[in-house]
């Protein structure tokens, strides 16, 4: 009686999944590259590898970190994963990311094991684990409230060749491609000639059919170093109808109104810069509204932390004992800019930070709904005051979906995702 | 249209087995799991490969041991196994370059629901040993639903007086005819709980094992069954009010 005509929806076929990424990278114009060439840093990498231990961070290479290289004495290092599941790519600007990917009932993709490596330098690991750890999509007229993240892995969609543009599909489910994303940087110097470069990112992403609703996983690793994880929603709107207080029309009139809703989409990062020991989650701050003067305040994050978006206010997850050639420390920033910061209820304290430190424990998985037993349900509960000695980060970040026409059949994707960007990893332009 | 079919054909390739221990089995078969069993047979996994097929028949196997009595008549059953993928205590290396890379231990943890008691188990399963080494048990804690988990919920759905029938019309509607079984149905779960905004007739499910069903039709529409719970526990189908 719930479920018949009136209440269902019939939509126009999904069409093929359309991904919005341009064919495959076409030869680059790289522009004018820094004054040591490939050669000589392949010189000074080697003698970097076979006297590694003696290095803990001197200026190995110039222009690029110095980090620690592991045990000089073994030859041919076996990967930590067979092919089918390593990717590593070396991008046309010389930067090299590696990682390895699962397929993971629960959480779905997840990418592990990611080190970057600097045009011409050393590698530095910057994740252990990284994958989404819940979609929740609350309802603005408070009902209904879904988890999306059910069993992921079962959920994930088989890719055409149309689906993965210029890229290789793996297992059919997960994409692995290069696309450009415009200037690296653009400059001219006093004569006029100028210089110039594009950029380019590796791509990698599965996509899921939960319920309605197709959400691309994507994660863009840059050639600058930089990663920016995102989800897309696409394939159709849920079609709930709700009163035009907590809707839009859509459609022919005025008497669809599609129900207004949320999506807050949480990562979990476990960061491990060059080894689990020695990472430290720091917050910035820049006192001083309303004045000409602006100062910078840095917050250790000594526990477990909640914390909330601010305008200026950044984190980042800083290792000191791995240096760039310029002595400064190795970190990557987290910058959470883009979202609507959804607050719910009092039994949805999860809902109300936007990012959240804790210390590493296997069992917290998932950021709401957590399945693993003895073990704390949401994230909300996981800061609980412990002491940081190997810390992980939750990312949350929310977008608030009111229905258009424009989202009719199939509906064309949004994307809400954070960027993680490297701070002092080169101690020079990393192009 | 093609990957209509592709989904709905995996959903049906594993519905022949209605109930008995068989069920236990089939999450192994679907899903990234099926891709990679039937591909290249992986030997010797690398530290932080997936579970190979056989590694999870032989976590499969080695958890269900001591279950087996609960799980022939249905009141135990076996989700599914992930890998275990912590980091071990004194392991720096990522793996890479040559470095103590952890994870060469493999471990699969094994998903056990006893419906009868609303309980989850968790067996970490130590692949080399092919013995348990782990074992987490707790009231309360609902991971997600699993394949055949949404099959028997569909079952109840179609075995509902009101709500089966209006399925079998809107599928008619599409396919030109009612459907064979629930596997000619797409499906996905998730689990509810219920909260102050939504309750009502399915408050039981605070302890019970209920999740709600999307159905999918033949032509990729989607009921509204936003509404509908399915109380695993009880067996039974609760219709929320909101
Ligand atoms: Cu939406």
């Amino acid at each position: 009686m719930f479920l018949l005509p009136p209440l269902m929806r019939f939509f126009a076929f999904l069409l093929p999944l359309a991904v919005g990424s341009p064919p495959g990278l076409r030869a680059l114009p790289v522009g004018s590259r820094a004054a040591s060439g490939p050669r000589r840093l392949r010189v000074v990498l080697a003698l970097a590898l076979c006297c590694a231990t003696a290095f803990p961070g001197a200026g190995i290479a110039g222009a690029v970190a110095g980090t620690t290289v592991t045990r000089g004495a073994q030859a041919a290092p076996t990967p930590p994963c067979s092919a089918s599941y390593r990717v590593d790519r070396t991008l046309p600007n010389g930067a090299r990311w590696r990682l390895c990917w699962e397929m993971r009932n629960i959480e779905g993709l997840t990418l592990g094991r990611v080190v970057y490596t600097p045009r011409g330098g050393t590698p530095v690991s910057v994740l252990r684990s990284a994958a989404l750890a819940q979609i929740h999509v609350p309802y603005d007229k408070g009902s209904p409230r879904f988890h999306d993240i059910g069993a992921m892995g079962y959920t994930a969609i088989p890719l055409q060749a149309a689906d993965c543009p210029g890229g290789e599909r793996r297992e059919q489910f997960v994409c692995v491609t290069t696309r450009p994303r415009g200037h690296a940087y653009l400059k001219s110097d006093e004569e006029g000639s100028g210089r110039t470069a594009q950029g380019s990112d590796l791509v990698v992403f599965a996509a899921f059919q939960l319920g309605w609703y197709t959400y691309i996983v994507e994660w863009a690793f840059s050639d600058d170093g930089a990663i920016a994880p995102r989800v897309g929603a696409t394939g159709s709107l849920a079609g709930f109808t709700t009163t035009p207080r907590h809707g839009w029309p859509i459609g022919v009139g005025s008497k669809h109104f599609e129900a207004s809703h949320t999506h807050n989409v949480f990562w979990r990062l476990d960061f491990d810069i060059q080894g689990r020991t020695g990472d430290v989650v720091e917050q910035y701050d820049f006192t001083g509204a309303g004045t000409a003067r602006r100062t910078i305040k840095r917050t250790v994050l000594t526990r477990e932390t909640r914390a909330v978006n601010g305008r200026a206010r950044w984190w980042r997850v800083v290792d000191r004992r791995i240096r760039n050639a310029d002595r400064h420390p190795v970190s990557w920033e987290i910058e959470n800019s883009g979202s609507a910061e959804y607050r719910g209820p009092a039994n949805e304290a999860f809902t109300r930070a936007d990012l959240y430190v804790t210390d590493y424990r296997s069992c917290e998985r998932l950021a709401t709904t957590n399945p693993a037993p003895r073990c704390a349900k949401s994230v909300d509960r996981y800061v609980n005051g412990e002491r940081l000695t190997d810390p992980v980060l939750w990312v949350n970040v929310d977008y608030h979906h009111v229905a258009r026409d424009e989202d009719s059949d199939p509906m064309p994707t949004h994307w809400q995702g954070f960027r993680i960007t490297p701070r002092d990893v080169t101690a020079r332009n990393p192009y | 249209m093609g990957r209509r079919r592709v989904v709905v054909a995996i959903v049906g390739a594993g519905a022949v087995a209605a109930a008995g221990v068989v069920l236990s089995f089939l999450p192994a078969e679907r899903g990234p799991r099926a891709a990679r069993a039937a591909g290249t047979a992986v030997s010797t996994p690398a530290p932080a490969d997936p579970l190979t097929g056989a590694e999870i028949e032989r976590a499969e196997a080695v958890a269900s041991a001591v279950s087996r009595q609960a799980m022939s008549s249905g009141r135990v059953r076996l989700l599914y196994v992930e890998r275990g993928d912590d980091k071990d205590p004194g392991g720096s290396g990522d793996g890479w370059e040559g470095g103590s890379s952890d994870g060469g231990h493999r471990l699969a943890e094994a998903y056990l629901y006893d419906y009868g008691t609303d309980t989850l188990t968790v067996r970490t399963v130590d692949l080399a040993g092919g013995r348990v080494v782990k074992e987490t048990v707790s009231h309360g804690v609902q991971p997600p639903p699993s394949k055949a988990e949404e099959l028997t919920a569909a079952e109840l759905l179609l075995a509902h007086s009101k709500l089966g029938e209006g399925v079998r019309r809107a599928y008619a509607l599409v396919a030109g005819g009612p459907p064979r079984s629930a596997s000619d149905l797409g499906l996905r779960g998730l689990i509810f709980t219920p909260s102050q905004e939504e309750g009502g007739a399915a408050t039981r499910c605070a302890t019970h094992r209920c999740m709600r069903l999307f159905v999918r039709l033949p032509g990729g529409r989607w009921l509204d069954t936003s509404r509908i719970v399915v109380d695993l526990s009880a067996k039974k189908i609760h219709v929320l009010e909101w």
